[in-house]
């Protein structure tokens, strides 16, 4: 945040956004600006908000990928683990400033969507549900990339890794879950392919999110199984990641394997 | 205030620390020597709480390594051997960040920040990138943060290593400034001289075991065991040869152009009888002198020779 790469992003982000804003906008109203199609508009709205969503998804790991590991190439890990901050307090102060200018990201293009108020058809209710859920993947995201950096000993593995949870969260989860979905359509006996693309499809953010667009697009409350989900690999990570930022925090588990301290600090 | 007892840390077969006892007094500046994979970086990591001990304790300021890891932590100021800094962040708020990690006030923690950067010597450097300092301001910036909490205990492994002669001497300096501080400190150092002149006591490391501790002019003088004798005069080669062949106490022996220099581990009566066996046998002494022992080749003569089986 402290170097030019921040507002070259920001602003780079914001114009980008802002001119792709204004192309939806007049080719909602085909040059004609009093002419207000609600429906449309809220399709600006839908195809604005996905497209911020992947945007910040694989922008993400770029921020947070080298978050620990990047510690330890520059050897400034080990002095940070002699004061008495917690292996957890680091991991949440890695994983806040990583999300921070992502988030930061996300505010500055609020104010496009103000425009599609103009031109009706999304509600602000609907704006702040799609606005929560993004910032909740942006920091689910860093969390997992942190998380990565720390369980790997090099940034090039962990951004390995974080893209490919990236790329299962977006790509593989909604391709994979829309295909089964499509074939379960034209063979509406075979439970077993609609229920997995179901399943599959509830763990991509992109169909979350046009579901809070849409509610009639999946079952309802089908959020909680993306937040389940994920909170739950978070969860387990986070303790793999204490595990190898401090071993002695776990010395009163019987029978845990030690790691090598001198490879990881 | 440092103490272990059958400090031990192995690495699979291989043990880098074995059964080490050791007592540092508070207010110590104590120096810990040894060849490379002697054990002196496991040993400062484990009084870190880097790396746990795989049998043994060690208190550190009155608090167990592995119990109390998170008290051993605010009691230490910890500079490793080989450290980095972070990019785009300047000396002062360096500092103040790991001011920050201490939870040091912040009022305090600017006002420390200022004084330790001057007490360094790069006060004219406060608003400098740290990644735009030289090695050895890099070095000096290390000590300043290892105080900004003001810990009992400082842990400096190698603190002036990879510095070029004007930082060596720089670095020194702060060292030498850093005992008017009264904490305790605990240093390793391949450069002996270095920690004879700022150490009060040494530890030698030979494999993970102690090889010998005690205070720098006992570990100089050492005059029981072993003495360096140089003795000028004149006689052929052969006198020299049959005086000292029969003499008892010499272990070595090194001929120069005007004389000979010899090892000698006797007594000081043993001595004279090495004179007046030497006049005995036809050498004319012009000067018989005891030489300072030289601290390598003390460290070299306690780690020569086999280790001990494990």
């Amino acid at each position: 945040m402290r170097t030019l790469r921040a507002p070259v992003v920001v602003t780079g982000y914001f114009t980008a956004m802002a001119l792709l804003t204004f192309f939806l906008l007049y080719e909602n109203v085909q040059g004609q600006l009093s002419m207000f199609l609600p429906a449309r508009s809220e399709q600006v709205f839908v195809t604005l908000s996905l497209l911020q969503t992947v945007i910040v998804a694989f922008l993400t790991p770029a921020f947070a990928a080298g978050a620990i590991s990047g510690e330890r190439e520059r050897r400034t890990l080990a002095v940070l683990l002699t004061t008495p901050l917690s292996p957890a307090g680091i991991l949440i102060g890695k994983i806040l400033s990583s999300s921070a200018l992502l988030a930061l990201l996300l505010v500055v293009t609020l104010p496009l969507y103000s425009l599609v108020f103009l031109f009706g058809g999304a509600v602000p209710e609907e704006v702040m549900a799609v606005f929560a859920f993004q910032l909740f993947t942006v920091a689910l995201i860093a969390a997992l990339s942190v998380m990565w950096s720390t369980i790997s000993l090099r940034s090039g593995w962990s951004t390995i890794l974080s893209y490919t949870t990236v790329t299962w969260m977006v790509l593989i989860t909604g391709g994979l879950g829309y295909g089964l979905q499509w074939i379960a359509a034209r063979f509406p006996m075979d439970y077993f392919l609609s229920h997995w693309g179901k399943v599959l499809l509830s763990l991509n953010p992109l169909w979350i999110l046009a579901a809070i667009e849409n509610p009639g697009l999946a079952e309802r409350n089908g959020w909680l199984r993306f937040v389940g989900v994920y909170t739950a690999m978070c969860g387990i990570l986070f303790l793999v990641s204490v595990w190898r930022l401090r071993p002695q925090s776990f010395r009163l588990v019987p029978g845990i394997v030690r790691t090598d301290e001198r490879n990881y600090q | 205030m440092i103490e272990t007892q059958n400090l031990c840390k192995r690495y699979g077969k291989f043990t880098a620390v074995d059964h080490l006892n050791l007592q540092i007094r508070r207010g110590t500046v104590f120096g810990i020597v040894g060849e490379n994979g002697a054990g002196k970086t496991t040993t400062l990591s484990m009084f870190a709480t880097l790396t746990s001990p795989t049998s043994g304790r060690a208190y550190v300021n009155g608090y167990d390594i592995t119990e109390q890891s998170t008290e051993v932590r605010r009691s230490i100021g910890y500079m490793p051997d080989a450290f980095g800094v972070y990019d785009d962040i300047t000396a002062e708020e360096y500092l103040q960040f790991y001011a920050d990690c201490y939870r040091v006030p912040k009022h305090l923690a600017v006002q420390r920040a200022r004084e330790y950067l001057a007490w360094v010597g790069l006060e004219d450097k406060r608003e400098t990138y740290v990644n735009a300092l030289s090695r050895g301001m890099q070095q000096r910036l290390e000590i300043a943060r290892c105080l900004i909490h003001d810990p009992p205990v400082l842990i400096l492994d190698e603190p002036a290593s990879g510095l070029d002669p004007r930082s060596r001497i720089e670095m020194r300096s702060v060292l030498s400034r850093l005992r008017t501080l009264g904490k305790t400190i605990v240093m390793s150092s391949h450069i002996l001289h270095e920690l004879c002149e700022i150490c009060d006591e040494i530890a030698i490391l030979r494999a993970g075991q102690l090889a010998a501790v005690a205070a720098v002019p006992v570990l100089l003088n050492h005059s029981s065991a072993y003495r360096t004798l140089r003795i000028q005069g004149q006689a052929p080669y052969a006198v020299w040869e049959r005086a000292l062949a029969g003499a008892c106490q010499v272990r070595e022996v090194r001929y120069r152009p005007d004389g000979v220099e010899l090892v000698f581990a006797g007594s000081l009566p043993q001595q004279g009888e090495l004179l007046q066996r030497l006049l005995a046998e036809g050498v004319q002494v012009y000067q018989f002198v005891e030489q300072a022992t030289d601290i390598e080749e003390l460290f070299l003569r306690l780690t020569e020779g086999p280790v001990n089986s494990q």
